[in-house]
Protein backbone atom coordinates (compact mmCIF):
# COMPACT_ATOMS: atom_id res chain seq x y z
CA UNK A 1 0.00 0.00 0.00
CA UNK A 2 1.15 3.24 -0.40
CA UNK A 3 2.56 5.80 1.83
CA UNK A 4 -0.09 8.30 0.65
CA UNK A 5 -2.62 5.49 1.41
CA UNK A 6 -1.07 5.60 5.39
CA UNK A 7 -0.83 9.15 5.34
CA UNK A 8 -5.00 9.77 4.78
CA UNK A 9 -5.53 6.53 6.78
CA UNK A 10 -3.79 8.47 9.41
CA UNK A 11 -5.45 11.67 8.80
CA UNK A 12 -8.95 10.57 9.32
CA UNK A 13 -7.16 8.50 12.48
CA UNK A 14 -6.66 11.85 13.74
CA UNK A 15 -9.77 14.00 12.95
CA UNK A 16 -11.51 10.81 14.70
CA UNK A 17 -9.12 11.48 17.80
CA UNK A 18 -9.79 15.31 17.78
CA UNK A 19 -14.10 14.34 17.72
CA UNK A 20 -13.34 12.18 20.78
CA UNK A 21 -11.22 15.07 22.66
CA UNK A 22 -13.97 17.30 22.09
CA UNK A 23 -16.60 14.99 23.32
CA UNK A 24 -14.87 14.92 26.55
CA UNK A 25 -13.95 18.16 27.11
CA UNK A 26 -13.08 18.39 30.64
CA UNK A 27 -11.32 15.49 30.83
CA UNK A 28 -9.25 17.05 27.85
CA UNK A 29 -9.28 20.37 29.87
CA UNK A 30 -7.95 17.89 32.89
CA UNK A 31 -5.05 16.19 31.10
CA UNK A 32 -4.29 20.03 29.35
CA UNK A 33 -4.05 21.52 33.23
CA UNK A 34 -2.40 18.27 34.35
CA UNK A 35 0.49 18.29 31.47
CA UNK A 36 1.38 21.93 31.96
CA UNK A 37 2.19 21.66 35.54
CA UNK A 38 4.50 18.77 34.72
CA UNK A 39 5.94 21.06 32.26
CA UNK A 40 5.98 23.97 34.66
CA UNK A 41 6.97 22.24 37.98
CA UNK A 42 10.02 20.85 35.82
CA UNK A 43 11.54 24.34 34.67
CA UNK A 44 10.79 25.91 37.67
CA UNK A 45 12.85 23.38 39.97
CA UNK A 46 15.70 23.94 37.01
CA UNK A 47 15.58 27.55 37.48
CA UNK A 48 15.59 27.41 41.12
CA UNK A 49 19.08 25.59 40.78
CA UNK A 50 19.72 28.40 38.43
CA UNK A 51 19.65 30.94 41.17
CA UNK A 52 21.73 28.67 43.56
CA UNK A 53 24.25 26.76 41.01
CA UNK A 54 26.34 27.63 37.86
CA UNK A 55 27.65 24.27 37.04
CA UNK A 56 26.55 20.77 37.82
CA UNK A 57 29.96 18.29 36.78
CA UNK A 58 30.79 19.63 33.09
CA UNK A 59 27.59 20.82 32.66
CA UNK A 60 26.10 24.54 33.45
CA UNK A 61 22.61 24.84 34.68
CA UNK A 62 21.37 26.42 31.71
CA UNK A 63 22.86 23.40 29.64
CA UNK A 64 20.32 21.68 32.24
CA UNK A 65 17.23 23.21 30.76
CA UNK A 66 18.16 22.07 27.60
CA UNK A 67 18.57 18.59 28.17
CA UNK A 68 15.13 18.95 29.74
CA UNK A 69 13.86 20.04 26.54
CA UNK A 70 15.17 17.93 24.34
CA UNK A 71 13.48 15.02 26.64
CA UNK A 72 9.95 16.52 26.90
CA UNK A 73 9.98 17.39 23.13
CA UNK A 74 11.39 13.65 22.38
CA UNK A 75 8.73 12.34 24.56
CA UNK A 76 5.57 14.76 23.38
CA UNK A 77 6.04 13.69 19.91
CA UNK A 78 5.68 9.98 21.45
CA UNK A 79 3.25 10.35 22.85
CA UNK A 80 1.46 12.57 20.00
CA UNK A 81 1.72 9.60 17.45
CA UNK A 82 1.82 6.33 19.76
CA UNK A 83 -0.64 6.90 21.87
CA UNK A 84 -2.23 3.60 20.93
CA UNK A 85 0.49 1.36 21.94
CA UNK A 86 -0.50 1.80 25.79
CA UNK A 87 -4.03 0.12 24.90
CA UNK A 88 -2.05 -2.91 23.37
CA UNK A 89 -2.04 -5.07 25.59
CA UNK A 90 -5.79 -4.91 26.02
CA UNK A 91 -6.29 -5.42 22.55
CA UNK A 92 -4.08 -8.50 22.85
CA UNK A 93 -5.58 -9.49 25.85
CA UNK A 94 -9.45 -9.27 24.17
CA UNK A 95 -8.70 -10.47 21.01
CA UNK A 96 -9.53 -7.53 19.64
CA UNK A 97 -6.03 -7.75 18.15
CA UNK A 98 -7.40 -9.80 15.41
CA UNK A 99 -9.50 -7.50 13.89
CA UNK A 100 -6.49 -5.47 13.04
CA UNK A 101 -4.52 -8.77 11.20
CA UNK A 102 -7.75 -9.06 9.14
CA UNK A 103 -7.79 -5.17 7.58
CA UNK A 104 -5.45 -4.43 4.38
CA UNK A 105 -3.38 -2.26 6.72
CA UNK A 106 -0.31 -3.13 8.12
CA UNK A 107 -1.24 -4.23 11.84
CA UNK A 108 2.22 -2.56 13.15
CA UNK A 109 1.01 0.84 11.52
CA UNK A 110 -2.58 -0.03 13.46
CA UNK A 111 -1.31 -0.27 16.43
CA UNK A 112 1.32 1.95 17.19
CA UNK A 113 -0.31 5.45 15.26
CA UNK A 114 -3.91 3.68 15.41
CA UNK A 115 -4.72 6.39 18.28
CA UNK A 116 -2.97 9.87 18.02
CA UNK A 117 -2.83 11.99 21.11
CA UNK A 118 -4.57 15.32 20.21
CA UNK A 119 -4.25 16.65 23.84
CA UNK A 120 -0.59 16.41 23.11
CA UNK A 121 -0.73 17.93 19.80
CA UNK A 122 -2.62 20.92 21.52
CA UNK A 123 -0.29 20.91 23.89
CA UNK A 124 2.46 20.99 21.20
CA UNK A 125 2.37 24.93 20.08
CA UNK A 126 2.28 26.97 23.56
CA UNK A 127 5.58 24.37 24.54
CA UNK A 128 7.38 25.48 22.06
CA UNK A 129 6.65 29.02 22.55
CA UNK A 130 7.82 28.70 26.23
CA UNK A 131 10.48 26.66 24.89
CA UNK A 132 11.75 28.92 22.34
CA UNK A 133 11.09 31.88 25.07
CA UNK A 134 12.99 30.31 27.85
CA UNK A 135 15.78 29.33 25.52
CA UNK A 136 16.64 32.93 24.67
CA UNK A 137 17.09 33.39 27.77
CA UNK A 138 19.91 31.24 28.68
CA UNK A 139 23.40 32.00 28.48
CA UNK A 140 24.44 29.43 25.66
CA UNK A 141 24.95 30.50 21.94
CA UNK A 142 23.27 28.54 20.12
CA UNK A 143 25.41 28.05 16.14
CA UNK A 144 23.47 27.41 13.09
CA UNK A 145 25.84 23.99 12.56
CA UNK A 146 24.73 23.25 16.07
CA UNK A 147 20.77 23.76 15.30
CA UNK A 148 21.29 21.66 11.69
CA UNK A 149 22.60 18.53 13.51
CA UNK A 150 20.47 18.76 16.33
CA UNK A 151 17.10 18.80 13.76
CA UNK A 152 18.89 15.82 12.00
CA UNK A 153 19.89 13.77 15.40
CA UNK A 154 15.97 14.86 16.49
CA UNK A 155 15.17 13.07 13.29
CA UNK A 156 17.32 9.56 14.81
CA UNK A 157 15.46 10.51 18.17
CA UNK A 158 12.07 9.76 16.60
CA UNK A 159 13.30 6.31 15.57
CA UNK A 160 15.02 5.78 18.37
CA UNK A 161 11.53 6.57 20.29
CA UNK A 162 9.56 4.65 17.10
CA UNK A 163 11.99 1.53 17.79
CA UNK A 164 11.25 1.58 21.36
CA UNK A 165 7.16 1.73 20.91
CA UNK A 166 7.99 -1.44 18.51
CA UNK A 167 9.63 -3.12 20.71
CA UNK A 168 7.20 -2.95 23.90
CA UNK A 169 4.08 -3.81 21.39
CA UNK A 170 6.36 -7.20 20.61
CA UNK A 171 6.89 -8.06 24.33
CA UNK A 172 2.93 -7.41 24.79
CA UNK A 173 2.15 -10.35 22.17
CA UNK A 174 4.17 -12.21 23.40
CA UNK A 175 3.49 -11.28 27.49
CA UNK A 176 0.11 -10.93 27.04
CA UNK A 177 -0.28 -9.98 30.72
CA UNK A 178 1.98 -7.34 30.81
CA UNK A 179 0.57 -3.38 31.00
CA UNK A 180 3.29 -1.81 33.08
CA UNK A 181 6.34 -2.23 29.97
CA UNK A 182 5.03 1.00 28.16
CA UNK A 183 5.37 2.44 32.04
CA UNK A 184 8.29 1.25 32.43
CA UNK A 185 9.59 2.69 29.43
CA UNK A 186 8.70 6.19 30.02
CA UNK A 187 10.22 5.77 33.66
CA UNK A 188 13.57 4.76 32.17
CA UNK A 189 13.27 7.64 29.45
CA UNK A 190 12.55 9.55 32.51
CA UNK A 191 16.53 9.65 33.47
CA UNK A 192 17.07 11.41 30.50
CA UNK A 193 15.85 14.43 31.48
CA UNK A 194 19.33 14.75 32.99
CA UNK A 195 22.21 13.85 30.81
CA UNK A 196 22.86 10.30 30.85
CA UNK A 197 26.64 10.64 31.44
CA UNK A 198 25.91 11.62 35.22
CA UNK A 199 24.38 8.26 36.25
CA UNK A 200 26.76 5.32 37.60
CA UNK A 201 28.12 2.16 35.25
CA UNK A 202 26.65 0.17 34.30
CA UNK A 203 23.38 1.78 34.22
CA UNK A 204 24.80 4.58 31.78
CA UNK A 205 26.05 1.78 29.29
CA UNK A 206 23.32 0.48 29.28
CA UNK A 207 20.89 3.79 28.63
CA UNK A 208 23.17 3.97 25.74
CA UNK A 209 22.90 0.61 24.59
CA UNK A 210 19.85 -1.58 26.13
CA UNK A 211 17.50 1.37 26.29
CA UNK A 212 19.23 3.85 24.30
CA UNK A 213 17.66 6.57 25.58
CA UNK A 214 20.96 8.68 25.65
CA UNK A 215 21.47 8.29 22.07
CA UNK A 216 18.00 9.48 21.86
CA UNK A 217 18.31 12.93 24.47
CA UNK A 218 21.41 13.63 25.37
CA UNK A 219 23.74 13.30 22.45
CA UNK A 220 20.90 15.88 20.37
CA UNK A 221 20.96 18.04 23.00
CA UNK A 222 24.92 17.96 23.81
CA UNK A 223 25.68 19.14 20.02
CA UNK A 224 23.03 22.25 20.16
CA UNK A 225 24.86 23.29 23.47
CA UNK A 226 28.14 23.03 21.34
CA UNK A 227 29.55 20.35 24.18
CA UNK A 228 31.79 17.06 22.57
CA UNK A 229 29.33 14.15 22.40
CA UNK A 230 29.97 11.46 24.62
CA UNK A 231 29.51 9.03 21.23
CA UNK A 232 29.98 9.97 17.95
CA UNK A 233 27.31 11.52 15.35
CA UNK A 234 28.28 7.95 13.48
CA UNK A 235 27.54 5.83 16.00
CA UNK A 236 24.28 7.66 17.42
CA UNK A 237 22.75 7.38 13.91
CA UNK A 238 24.07 4.15 13.14
CA UNK A 239 22.42 3.02 16.70
CA UNK A 240 19.19 4.68 15.51
CA UNK A 241 18.96 2.65 12.17
CA UNK A 242 19.88 -0.61 13.40
CA UNK A 243 17.48 -0.29 16.40
CA UNK A 244 14.66 0.66 14.58
CA UNK A 245 15.55 -2.31 12.29
CA UNK A 246 15.75 -5.21 15.07
CA UNK A 247 12.74 -3.63 16.60
CA UNK A 248 10.80 -4.27 13.55
CA UNK A 249 12.29 -8.10 13.48
CA UNK A 250 11.60 -8.61 17.00
CA UNK A 251 7.81 -7.28 15.94
CA UNK A 252 7.91 -9.55 13.30
CA UNK A 253 8.95 -12.68 15.20
CA UNK A 254 6.38 -11.83 17.89
CA UNK A 255 3.50 -12.14 15.26
CA UNK A 256 4.59 -15.26 14.68
CA UNK A 257 4.15 -16.42 17.83
CA UNK A 258 0.79 -14.59 18.31
CA UNK A 259 -2.12 -17.57 19.23
CA UNK A 260 -4.93 -15.35 19.36
CA UNK A 261 -6.09 -17.37 22.11
CA UNK A 262 -8.41 -14.55 23.50
CA UNK A 263 -10.62 -14.61 20.60
CA UNK B 1 -15.36 -4.16 63.24
CA UNK B 2 -14.99 -7.55 61.22
CA UNK B 3 -13.75 -10.44 63.74
CA UNK B 4 -9.78 -11.29 63.53
CA UNK B 5 -10.73 -14.65 61.21
CA UNK B 6 -12.37 -12.66 58.65
CA UNK B 7 -10.07 -10.32 58.88
CA UNK B 8 -7.15 -12.51 58.25
CA UNK B 9 -9.10 -14.16 55.07
CA UNK B 10 -9.43 -10.88 53.49
CA UNK B 11 -5.55 -9.76 53.85
CA UNK B 12 -4.32 -13.02 52.78
CA UNK B 13 -6.43 -13.98 50.06
CA UNK B 14 -5.73 -10.17 48.44
CA UNK B 15 -1.90 -11.27 49.08
CA UNK B 16 -1.74 -14.35 47.12
CA UNK B 17 -4.32 -12.45 44.24
CA UNK B 18 -1.33 -9.93 44.18
CA UNK B 19 1.17 -12.59 43.74
CA UNK B 20 -0.72 -14.23 40.89
CA UNK B 21 0.36 -11.08 38.71
CA UNK B 22 4.18 -11.19 39.43
CA UNK B 23 5.35 -9.79 36.82
CA UNK B 24 3.26 -6.88 36.82
CA UNK B 25 3.97 -6.96 40.40
CA UNK B 26 7.64 -7.19 40.05
CA UNK B 27 7.91 -4.16 36.46
CA UNK B 28 5.71 -1.81 39.30
CA UNK B 29 8.38 -2.31 42.09
CA UNK B 30 11.48 -1.87 39.77
CA UNK B 31 9.79 1.78 38.05
CA UNK B 32 9.61 2.63 42.02
CA UNK B 33 13.09 2.63 42.28
CA UNK B 34 14.30 4.17 38.67
CA UNK B 35 12.36 7.22 40.03
CA UNK B 36 14.69 7.08 43.35
CA UNK B 37 18.02 6.18 41.20
CA UNK B 38 17.32 9.14 39.33
CA UNK B 39 16.72 11.73 42.62
CA UNK B 40 19.70 10.20 44.25
CA UNK B 41 22.25 10.62 41.51
CA UNK B 42 20.91 14.16 40.57
CA UNK B 43 21.22 15.09 43.96
CA UNK B 44 24.58 13.68 44.38
CA UNK B 45 26.08 15.26 40.92
CA UNK B 46 24.49 18.02 42.35
CA UNK B 47 26.49 18.47 45.39
CA UNK B 48 29.82 17.66 43.20
CA UNK B 49 31.05 20.74 43.47
CA UNK B 50 28.76 22.32 46.48
CA UNK B 51 28.84 21.52 50.36
CA UNK B 52 25.47 23.52 51.02
CA UNK B 53 22.42 23.99 48.39
CA UNK B 54 19.19 25.42 49.36
CA UNK B 55 19.66 24.96 53.15
CA UNK B 56 20.63 21.24 53.26
CA UNK B 57 23.73 19.58 53.64
CA UNK B 58 24.76 16.47 50.31
CA UNK B 59 23.88 14.24 53.44
CA UNK B 60 21.01 15.66 54.90
CA UNK B 61 19.50 15.54 50.97
CA UNK B 62 20.68 12.53 50.17
CA UNK B 63 18.72 10.97 53.24
CA UNK B 64 15.99 13.47 52.65
CA UNK B 65 15.12 11.89 49.13
CA UNK B 66 16.45 8.20 50.47
CA UNK B 67 13.53 8.59 53.22
CA UNK B 68 10.90 9.70 51.18
CA UNK B 69 11.52 7.40 48.64
CA UNK B 70 10.86 4.72 50.99
CA UNK B 71 7.93 6.40 52.67
CA UNK B 72 5.74 7.32 49.54
CA UNK B 73 6.52 3.40 48.51
CA UNK B 74 4.54 2.78 51.61
CA UNK B 75 1.73 5.88 51.67
CA UNK B 76 1.11 6.82 48.23
CA UNK B 77 1.05 2.43 47.01
CA UNK B 78 -2.98 1.22 46.62
CA UNK B 79 -4.62 -1.96 45.24
CA UNK B 80 -7.52 0.33 44.90
CA UNK B 81 -6.80 2.38 41.71
CA UNK B 82 -8.97 0.42 39.52
CA UNK B 83 -12.15 1.58 41.97
CA UNK B 84 -14.03 4.13 40.20
CA UNK B 85 -13.63 1.61 37.10
CA UNK B 86 -15.52 -1.42 39.46
CA UNK B 87 -17.88 1.06 41.02
CA UNK B 88 -18.92 2.66 36.67
CA UNK B 89 -18.85 -1.30 35.42
CA UNK B 90 -21.09 -2.29 38.07
CA UNK B 91 -17.87 -4.61 39.93
CA UNK B 92 -18.62 -3.10 43.49
CA UNK B 93 -22.00 -4.90 43.43
CA UNK B 94 -20.41 -7.92 44.47
CA UNK B 95 -18.66 -6.51 47.14
CA UNK B 96 -21.79 -4.82 48.57
CA UNK B 97 -23.28 -7.99 49.01
CA UNK B 98 -20.74 -9.16 51.39
CA UNK B 99 -21.40 -9.34 55.26
CA UNK B 100 -18.73 -6.88 56.43
CA UNK B 101 -18.59 -2.72 55.52
CA UNK B 102 -17.51 -1.93 52.28
CA UNK B 103 -14.91 0.68 54.00
CA UNK B 104 -13.55 -2.22 56.39
CA UNK B 105 -13.04 -4.63 53.22
CA UNK B 106 -11.43 -1.91 51.32
CA UNK B 107 -9.07 -1.12 54.34
CA UNK B 108 -8.17 -4.64 55.04
CA UNK B 109 -7.30 -5.32 50.81
CA UNK B 110 -5.27 -1.93 51.08
CA UNK B 111 -3.40 -2.93 54.27
CA UNK B 112 -2.50 -6.17 52.23
CA UNK B 113 -1.26 -4.56 49.22
CA UNK B 114 0.75 -2.07 51.34
CA UNK B 115 2.34 -5.26 53.64
CA UNK B 116 3.32 -6.88 50.40
CA UNK B 117 5.32 -3.59 48.98
CA UNK B 118 6.70 -2.97 52.38
CA UNK B 119 8.35 -6.51 52.23
CA UNK B 120 10.28 -5.22 48.86
CA UNK B 121 10.67 -2.30 50.03
CA UNK B 122 13.05 -3.83 52.29
CA UNK B 123 15.14 -5.11 49.89
CA UNK B 124 15.03 -1.95 47.68
CA UNK B 125 16.20 0.16 50.18
CA UNK B 126 19.27 -1.93 50.73
CA UNK B 127 20.32 -1.75 47.47
CA UNK B 128 20.11 2.48 47.29
CA UNK B 129 21.77 2.21 50.71
CA UNK B 130 24.84 0.50 49.56
CA UNK B 131 24.96 2.41 46.34
CA UNK B 132 23.98 5.48 47.49
CA UNK B 133 25.29 5.14 51.52
CA UNK B 134 22.83 7.96 52.88
CA UNK B 135 23.86 8.98 57.20
CA UNK B 136 20.80 8.29 59.22
CA UNK B 137 20.48 10.43 62.68
CA UNK B 138 18.17 8.88 64.67
CA UNK B 139 15.23 10.98 66.25
CA UNK B 140 14.09 11.08 69.72
CA UNK B 141 12.14 8.45 70.96
CA UNK B 142 9.20 11.17 71.17
CA UNK B 143 10.35 11.69 67.43
CA UNK B 144 10.52 8.72 66.11
CA UNK B 145 6.56 7.70 67.74
CA UNK B 146 5.68 10.80 66.39
CA UNK B 147 6.68 10.14 63.03
CA UNK B 148 4.99 6.74 63.46
CA UNK B 149 1.52 8.13 64.04
CA UNK B 150 2.32 10.78 61.14
CA UNK B 151 3.39 7.78 58.65
CA UNK B 152 0.02 6.38 59.54
CA UNK B 153 -2.15 9.45 59.58
CA UNK B 154 -0.35 9.86 55.79
CA UNK B 155 -1.52 6.68 54.99
CA UNK B 156 -4.70 7.09 55.99
CA UNK B 157 -5.02 10.51 54.15
CA UNK B 158 -4.27 8.59 50.86
CA UNK B 159 -6.30 6.34 51.34
CA UNK B 160 -9.43 8.58 51.92
CA UNK B 161 -8.24 10.67 48.20
CA UNK B 162 -8.52 7.16 47.11
CA UNK B 163 -12.00 6.25 48.06
CA UNK B 164 -13.07 9.74 46.99
CA UNK B 165 -11.59 9.19 43.18
CA UNK B 166 -13.36 5.79 43.64
CA UNK B 167 -16.62 7.53 44.18
CA UNK B 168 -16.31 9.44 40.78
CA UNK B 169 -17.29 6.15 39.34
CA UNK B 170 -20.56 6.75 40.34
CA UNK B 171 -21.54 9.76 38.01
CA UNK B 172 -18.67 9.46 35.37
CA UNK B 173 -16.19 6.39 33.76
CA UNK B 174 -13.82 9.59 32.59
CA UNK B 175 -11.75 9.16 36.26
CA UNK B 176 -8.51 9.82 34.37
CA UNK B 177 -8.41 13.39 34.11
CA UNK B 178 -8.97 13.99 37.59
CA UNK B 179 -6.09 11.66 38.67
CA UNK B 180 -3.79 12.49 35.93
CA UNK B 181 -3.77 16.18 37.54
CA UNK B 182 -3.63 14.63 41.18
CA UNK B 183 -0.77 12.51 40.27
CA UNK B 184 1.00 15.61 38.41
CA UNK B 185 0.92 17.56 41.47
CA UNK B 186 2.01 14.69 44.19
CA UNK B 187 4.64 14.23 41.47
CA UNK B 188 6.31 17.46 42.54
CA UNK B 189 4.50 17.65 45.76
CA UNK B 190 5.20 14.93 47.56
CA UNK B 191 9.10 15.89 47.51
CA UNK B 192 10.72 13.16 45.61
CA UNK B 193 12.98 14.85 43.32
CA UNK B 194 13.12 18.09 45.48
CA UNK B 195 12.18 18.80 49.32
CA UNK B 196 9.33 21.26 49.16
CA UNK B 197 11.18 24.34 51.70
CA UNK B 198 13.03 24.93 47.90
CA UNK B 199 10.31 26.41 46.46
CA UNK B 200 9.75 29.93 47.02
CA UNK B 201 7.64 30.54 49.98
CA UNK B 202 4.30 31.23 48.30
CA UNK B 203 4.17 28.04 46.90
CA UNK B 204 4.89 26.37 50.24
CA UNK B 205 1.99 28.60 51.63
CA UNK B 206 -0.34 27.25 49.04
CA UNK B 207 0.54 23.55 49.18
CA UNK B 208 0.19 23.75 52.98
CA UNK B 209 -3.40 24.46 52.19
CA UNK B 210 -3.34 20.88 50.68
CA UNK B 211 -3.09 17.65 51.99
CA UNK B 212 -0.06 16.92 49.26
CA UNK B 213 2.92 18.04 52.17
CA UNK B 214 1.39 14.91 54.71
CA UNK B 215 2.12 12.56 51.80
CA UNK B 216 5.98 11.75 52.67
CA UNK B 217 7.39 15.08 52.95
CA UNK B 218 5.70 16.18 56.31
CA UNK B 219 7.25 13.03 57.49
CA UNK B 220 10.83 13.04 56.43
CA UNK B 221 11.38 16.21 57.65
CA UNK B 222 10.31 15.08 61.44
CA UNK B 223 12.37 12.30 61.00
CA UNK B 224 15.52 14.39 59.58
CA UNK B 225 14.72 16.81 62.67
CA UNK B 226 14.19 19.59 60.38
CA UNK B 227 11.09 20.58 62.32
CA UNK B 228 10.92 23.26 65.41
CA UNK B 229 8.31 22.32 67.82
CA UNK B 230 5.97 24.93 66.95
CA UNK B 231 6.56 23.18 63.22
CA UNK B 232 5.61 19.72 65.04
CA UNK B 233 2.58 21.38 66.21
CA UNK B 234 1.27 23.11 63.40
CA UNK B 235 1.91 20.19 61.20
CA UNK B 236 0.08 18.00 63.46
CA UNK B 237 -2.68 19.83 63.67
CA UNK B 238 -2.67 19.66 60.09
CA UNK B 239 -2.41 16.11 59.63
CA UNK B 240 -5.25 15.44 62.18
CA UNK B 241 -7.41 17.91 59.87
CA UNK B 242 -6.88 16.26 57.01
CA UNK B 243 -7.50 13.41 58.51
CA UNK B 244 -11.06 14.11 59.70
CA UNK B 245 -11.62 16.22 57.12
CA UNK B 246 -11.08 13.61 54.05
CA UNK B 247 -12.78 10.74 55.57
CA UNK B 248 -15.70 12.97 56.90
CA UNK B 249 -15.90 13.96 52.91
CA UNK B 250 -15.09 10.13 51.73
CA UNK B 251 -17.77 8.79 53.93
CA UNK B 252 -20.52 11.63 52.94
CA UNK B 253 -20.03 11.12 49.40
CA UNK B 254 -20.15 6.88 49.66
CA UNK B 255 -23.57 7.15 51.61
CA UNK B 256 -24.88 9.85 48.79
CA UNK B 257 -23.46 8.04 45.99
CA UNK B 258 -24.68 4.49 47.20
CA UNK B 259 -28.20 5.59 47.66
CA UNK B 260 -28.77 6.82 44.07
CA UNK B 261 -26.37 3.25 42.79
CA UNK B 262 -28.48 1.61 40.35
CA UNK B 263 -25.24 -1.85 39.98
CA UNK B 264 -25.86 -1.25 36.31
CA UNK B 265 -24.01 -3.23 34.02
CA UNK B 266 -24.92 -6.14 36.19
Amino acid sequence: MKLTTYFTIWIKLAINSVQETFINRATSALFFTGKAIRFAMMLLFLLLLRTQLDTIGTYTTDNLVVFYLTYYFVDLFGQMLYRGVYQFGQKVRTGEFDFYLLKPISPLFQSLAGKPDINDALFLLPSILTSIFITLQLSISFTWAGIFWFSLLFINSVLIMTGLHILVLAIAIRTVDVDGIIWLYRDISKLSQFPVSIYFEPLRTMLFFIVPVGFMVTIPAEILIGNIPTFSLATTFSVGTLFLASSYIAWKQSLKHYTSASS
Amino acid sequence: MPSVTTTWLIFSTSFQERFAYRTAFFLWRFRQIIATIMSLTVWTVLFSNQTSLFEYSQNEMITYIFLVSVLQSIILTSALHNLAGDVYSGKISTLLLKPIALFSYLSIYEASDKALNFFFIFAEALVLYVIFQPIFMLPSLFELALFLVWLAAGTVIHFFITLLFGAIGFWSPDIWGPKFIFFMILDFTAGKLFPLDILPPFFQTVLYFTPFPYLSYAQTQLFLGRFDTTQIVLQSIGLLFWVLALGFAAKYVWKKSLKEYAAAGQ
